[in-house]
């Protein structure tokens, strides 16, 4: 593999320890994958999950991170309303979830500071100050972002390790492979769409969620979507292919920057496939995702990946004046610097007063409902996003079921208790 | 028999093979602090990984496997290498953080001539692995 005299001087220990550490992993990385050299990258995104130990290692001797460097939510629920998680039954004690860290916490964020990685604790990184620009290299921790920067603004980030995303970082390096390579980016499946209009976020997850689970890892391009699609819009549609199956990145003709046409996702080519899908592959999706049998409802989660100010503007104006059931936890996810905008919007207040309660916490994979459910007498949760509710029920060994639906009909749910299909 | 590949994490081990038919991820079929495979299988639920010779056809899953291969090295609870079709970089990173050797690009299909409980030599450095019945 081909190293620049800095890169040769990374990996021979001339800017400490963590660096070397880190180029190591990089080149060993890039061999495994017959990459010819190492590209700058711009930025990364670094799962919280890290242990202090591997942390340590990889970062030894290194004053600053190279690049913009941004953090994933961590798992702890309580940091945005401690009162109302408590209130919820989600306990402030720190100490149960020690078994995802191996390792003090606060130790693990005073190395992040350190290195300059901006705290911002959420899944949505563009929203704040991590926005990468067509053909960025980045490094990202958390599947939904990755696929929403590389498919929405065609920056180049591919399925990555955490390990990795620590290692691009310290050094402002990548291999140079995956998504970085124009002839890996190409659409190799084409989605036409059938009949579909007048979607809700919750169509749009159901359709990401089927083409993934129809697609593997295959590179996709959907035509016929509405130009105007919007980031959140964008979002709900991305962010469950990588859940039902391993999607890189999905090309939305007239939306995404390097997919102006067809013919320029497909990069001249014909795709190796077609899919044709219409409302039945929708309600077939659906279906997968709803487990639960009952119309009753213990639980309302929204903001996987974390709500933008416009979702929580939604939520406020579909909660004003109006009460959340007794019987029912209503539980909002978003980014600390979301918050504070929602706060002076006057948001959080409706919300709150509403019986809503706030997290920046994960509400997907990690959520900690997944576990903490059945012992807090959570068995049933609505939610309006593909992901969540994919994740809820595998990581939960099936105990939590599901109904997954629009914003609309989960604030529905979360006023009376019931869940009403459309 | 002796099966050539192509070399994704270098150094020599030898052990016990435990095959997976499906794609694997150390994040959700692993518990790093047992060292035993959770994959809801008869043949592997429970199993024990540990110095076993991991035989897959591919990773999947959370970026955050690696995570649990270095937790189990550290604990060593790790398996002692990776054998598989075809690598992708989750399952590549879990086998460079925890130091382990693993081959892909076999010349023979890996799952259908090593069986579990199978004697293996792995030589990741020239991606060799050797297969004693």
């Amino acid at each position: 593999m081909f190293l620049t005299k800095e890169e040769e001087g990374m990996l021979n220990g001339e800017y400490g320890l963590g660096v070397q550490r880190s180029m190591e992993l990089l080149v060993k990385l890039g061999e495994a994958f017959d990459a010819e050299k190492m590209i700058m990258a711009q930025s990364a995104h670094i799962h919280c999950a890290i242990s202090l130990d591997l942390l340590s290692e990889l970062t030894e001797g290194a004053a600053q991170c190279r690049i913009t460097t941004t953090t994933h939510p961590t798992p702890y629920p309580n940091l945005l309303d401690p009162v109302g998680c408590k209130r919820i039954g989600l306990p402030g004690n720190y100490d149960i979830y020690e078994f995802i860290h191996a390792g003090p916490w606060n130790k693990i964020e005073a190395i992040f500071k350190r290195l300059g990685y901006f705290l911002t604790y959420t899944c949505v990184p563009f929203y704040v100050g991590n926005l990468p620009k067509m053909g960025d290299v980045i490094s990202w921790g958390g599947t939904s972002g990755a696929i929403t920067a590389t498919s929405m603004f065609s920056a180049c980030g591919s399925r990555d390790s955490v390990p990795a995303n620590v290692a691009t970082s310290i050094t402002g390096r990548a291999p140079y492979m995956g998504m970085a390579i124009k002839e890996n980016r190409y659409a190799q499946v084409l989605v036409e769409l059938d009949s579909l209009n007048n979607f809700t976020n919750a169509d749009y997850g159901a359709l990401g969620y089927y083409i993934g689970g129809k697609t593997g890892s295959k590179n996709v391009v959907i035509s016929g979507l509405p130009q105007g699609l919007t980031l959140e819009q964008f979002r709900y549609l991305v962010s469950p292919m990588p859940v039902s199956g391993a999607t890189n990145i999905c090309h939305v003709v007239g939306v995404t920057p390097e997919a102006r046409s067809l013919d320029e996702a497909l990069g001249g080519r014909k795709p190796e496939e077609v899919i044709t899908v219409g409302k039945d592959h929708i309600k077939e999706a659906v279906d997968r995702l709803t487990t639960a049998d009952s119309d009753r409802v213990d639980l309302v989660k929204l903001g996987c990946p974390h709500c933008s100010i416009a979702e929580l503007r939604n939520i406020a104006s579909l909660l004003a004046g109006r009460k959340v059931h007794p019987n029912v936890r209503l539980f909002v996810a978003t980014a600390k610097q979301i918050y504070v905008l929602a706060e002076a919007m006057g948001y959080v207040d409706v919300i709150k007063k509403a019986g809503g309660v706030f997290t920046n916490t994960c509400i997907g994979s990690q959520d900690p409902f997944n576990l903490l459910g059945p012992k807090l007498g959570v068995e049933i949760v609505a939610t309006n996003s593909a992901r969540s509710a994919h994740y809820s029920a595998r990581t939960s060994g099936g105990e939590i079921k599901l109904l997954y639906g629009s914003t609309e009909q989960c604030i529905d749910a979360a006023i009376t208790g019931r869940w009403r299909a459309t | 028999m002796k099966l050539k590949g192509h070399k994704i994490n270098g150094g020599k081990v030898e052990g016990e093979a435990i095959v997976c038919s499906d794609a694997f991820s150390f994040l959700g079929d692993f518990d790093p602090t047992t060292g035993n495979c959770t994959i809801k299988s008869p043949e592997l639920e429970g199993k024990s990984m540990i110095d076993k010779i991991l035989v897959c056809p591919t990773g999947k899953g959370s970026s955050r496997g690696p995570l649990n291969t270095y937790r189990a090295m550290k604990l060593k609870k790790s398996p002692n290498a990776i054998v598989c079709i075809e690598a992708e970089p989750v399952l590549a990173a879990a086998a460079i953080v925890a130091n382990m050797p693993m081959v892909d690009r076999l010349d023979k299909n890996p799952l259908e001539v090593i069986k579990t409980g199978d004697w293996v030599k792995v030589d990741g450095d020239n991606g060799i692995v050797e297969v004693i019945q």
